[in-house]
């Protein structure tokens, strides 16, 4: 019994993220971005760093989905977790982003949204509930993640014809 | 002649377990380990070559191989 | 939290200066190469030369490439030509000494008061290996590695296995992996048989055929823990065991006269046909700002009496984010195998025994420098220079012995050079 009650603790644990956006802004190059400020958007927040290899493979794949469904009321903010934001700045010339970045170098950000791995997604509705969270980035989710996005763009979408 | 081995196999783990009751290092803050020089093998080469050198000239062999450590991404 | 790494005041200084001489702007940069590339290729090539005794260039390319879905590939040759002399095992006596080739083919001499080296040994030898990297599952990754090499007398074939289960968010690894090695060895004119007498040109030595093989298998159990942010230890245990045939078949004893000392005449060396080993090993890698420590200590023990301590250190100066500094430091101490005997008392007998003085107690100190330049965020070139010193100590001094310097000092010098490309 009580190995079935660790079990379960240790799954919740495991499973837990915070559905509930956290309130610090996040940092830009220009204005400081409050998240709950994006309702309405589906938002796709991504934490990644200089040293972090897949993010390097990300960043195209990122770069489409914020070209692709843009127009729809999508947006992708990039937050980077590098404690010198010049090292930052030189991945970023390397790995050009065409989509917002933001700065949590304090970590303050990534422990709000209790990041498991480095990268880290979290998709978040027009409403502003985080719908789903990723551990990783990897080429064979691809098709699994813009299934995600494309749910949640036409999501609100469907439900207002529907009610009409 | 085994019982030395175990002893220092068994005080080391146990040294290094304590680190489980301090903070874990979390995931964005993995700066340092990710570089290069702090992977537990930084020169593949240099490692691959005093291996071998000391391989020849001495009667021991191994103990290094793989292991954790480094980013953690993915 | 303090996260900005900050320059002291002289060191940035220095950095200013060698910059400027170097013609290098003055960046601050990552320290150049990446974490991780889909292309690394890596080339270094080492010179070894001992005094008087062997001398060895190694060159080795390495290339790993990222091929997706967080697999990696890796593949590496090596050569490496032996040219110079080695010690056959006999010892320095009061007049010249003659020995024959292991090819029956010749003989060679040894001065009065010299150690007998025997200087047929031109040999290159190429060994090609892989290796593929891969996760099993969330936290699961695996490495599975095929080797093989070559030299004229010696073919070795091997694979290997290693698993890594993650914990604690990638804190702590633990590590278990498997080798095996299958090798066969064809010694010139043939493996000599155990104690029969070397021959005097031109007969030929009594021999136990050739194709000879020899078995290796390793286990190892490691555990990894991350101890901060700039903190990294791992502890490992090894345990080995080889099979078949373990004897050097080039090199021979000087039987003596247990009360005079001197040589009466000279058999082949024969080890066990077995040896079962055990090794503990830990390290310790600690970042002081940009500059990184790294220590290692391994104590190893096997059946045939050796027991070894050995401790490594490194410390890798950062002048500034292109160029480092990196000094080294080994110190290895072994106890002699219960068979080694500096000769043998003519009249004794013996299950086994090897002059070879590898198997003797020994220390083996070195000294290093390493120097590395970031030519480009993705490339770095290093020279790394050591030297060694080797001393062992007889295992007995009989008689007239005690007027020679019956297991002299090995000094060698090294000099690596390194090149590595990502993209």
């Amino acid at each position: 019994m009580k190995k079935v009650l660790i079990l379960i603790l240790m799954l919740v644990s495991a499973n837990v993220f915070a559905s509930d956006i956290p309130r610090i802004p996040v940092q830009t190059d220009t204005q400081p971005i409050l998240l709950q400020d994006l309702k309405g958007q589906v938002v796709y927040v991504d934490f990644w760093a200089s040293w972090c290899g897949p993010c390097r493979k990300s960043f195209p794949w990122l770069n489409q989905m914020q070209q692709k469904y843009g127009a729809k009321g999508f947006k992708v903010i990039a937050i980077n977790v590098d404690s010198d934001r010049e090292l930052a700045a030189a991945f970023l010339k390397e790995n050009m982003a065409k989509f917002t970045i933001g700065y949590d170098a304090a970590g303050e950000l990534a422990s709000a949204f209790q990041v498991q791995g480095m990268p880290s997604s979290f998709i978040i509705d027009r409403k502003g509930v985080i719908r789903h969270a990723h551990v990783g980035f990897r080429e064979k989710e691809i098709n699994l993640l813009e299934t995600q996005i494309q749910d949640l763009v036409t999501e609100d979408h469907l439900k207002t014809s529907a009610k009409e | 002649m085994m019982k030395p081995i175990f002893s220092m196999a068994i005080l080391a783990i146990a040294l290094s377990q304590t680190a489980c009751s301090m903070q874990p290092v979390q995931p964005w803050e993995r700066d340092s380990l990710a570089q290069r020089k702090m992977q537990l093998v930084p020169y593949p080469n240099d490692a691959f070559l005093d291996e071998h050198i000391y391989f020849s000239k001495e009667a021991s062999r191994g103990g290094a191989g793989v292991g954790g450590g480094g980013c953690g991404c993915n | 939290m303090q996260l900005k790494n900050k320059h002291k005041p002289v060191r940035r200084g220095l950095a200013l200066a060698t910059a400027s001489l170097l013609g290098v702007p003055v960046v601050n940069t990552a320290n150049a190469l990446q974490p991780s590339s889909e292309w690394e290729v890596d080339t270094s090539i080492l010179f070894y030369a001992e005094t008087d005794r062997v001398s060895l260039a190694e060159p080795i390319i390495r290339a790993r490439k990222d091929i997706g879905d967080d697999q990696f590939l890796t593949m590496k040759l090596v050569l490496d030509t032996l040219t110079g002399s080695s010690a056959n095992g006999a010892v320095a006596t009061g007049s010249a000494q003659t020995f024959t080739t292991p090819s029956g083919q010749g003989t060679y001499t040894a001065g009065a008061n010299e150690t007998p080296l025997d200087d047929s040994f031109h040999d290159t030898r190429v060994a090609l290996s892989g290796e593929w990297e891969r996760p099993l599952g969330a936290s699961t990754r695996a490495i599975f590695g095929v080797n093989a090499s070559t030299e004229y007398d010696y073919q070795s074939i091997g694979v290997s296995a290693t698993f890594n289960w993650d914990f604690n968010q990638k804190n702590s690894t633990l590590t278990a992996g498997l080798a095996y090695n299958a090798d066969t060895v064809n010694p010139v004119g043939g493996a000599p048989v155990g104690f029969t007498p070397m021959p005097t040109f031109p007969s030929v030595k009594a021999t136990q055929g050739t194709g000879l093989s020899k078995d290796v298998g390793d286990l190892i159990i490691g555990w990894t823990q991350i101890l901060g942010r700039k903190d990294l230890m791992q502890v490992n245990f090894v345990y080995g065991n080889e099979s078949g045939y373990l004897t050097d078949p080039y090199k021979i004893l000087s039987v003596v006269d247990g009360t005079t000392g001197d040589t009466n005449s000279y058999v082949y060396e024969q080890r066990p046909d077995s040896r079962s080993r055990q090794a503990f090993f830990w390290r310790w890698s600690h970042m002081f700002e940009e500059d990184v420590f790294r220590i290692s200590y391994r104590y190893y023990t096997d059946d045939w009496g050796i027991a070894s301590n050995t401790v490594d250190m490194h410390y890798r100066f950062e002048i500034n984010p292109r160029h480092y500094l990196e000094p080294h430091v080994r110190y290895y101490a072994q106890s002699a195998a219960d068979f080694y005997h500096t000769s043998l008392i003519d009249g004794q007998s013996y299950d086994n025994a090897s002059a070879d003085y590898r198997l003797a107690d020994m220390t083996d100190t070195t000294i290093g420098l390493k120097y590395g330049v970031s030519l480009s965020n993705k490339s770095e070139f290093s020279i790394r220079a050591e030297h060694m010193l080797q001393q062992a100590d007889p295992s007995q001094v009989i008689g007239n012995q005690s007027a020679q310097d019956l297991v002299p000092d090995v000094t060698a010098n090294m000099l690596t050079f390194n090149y590595t490309l990502q993209w």
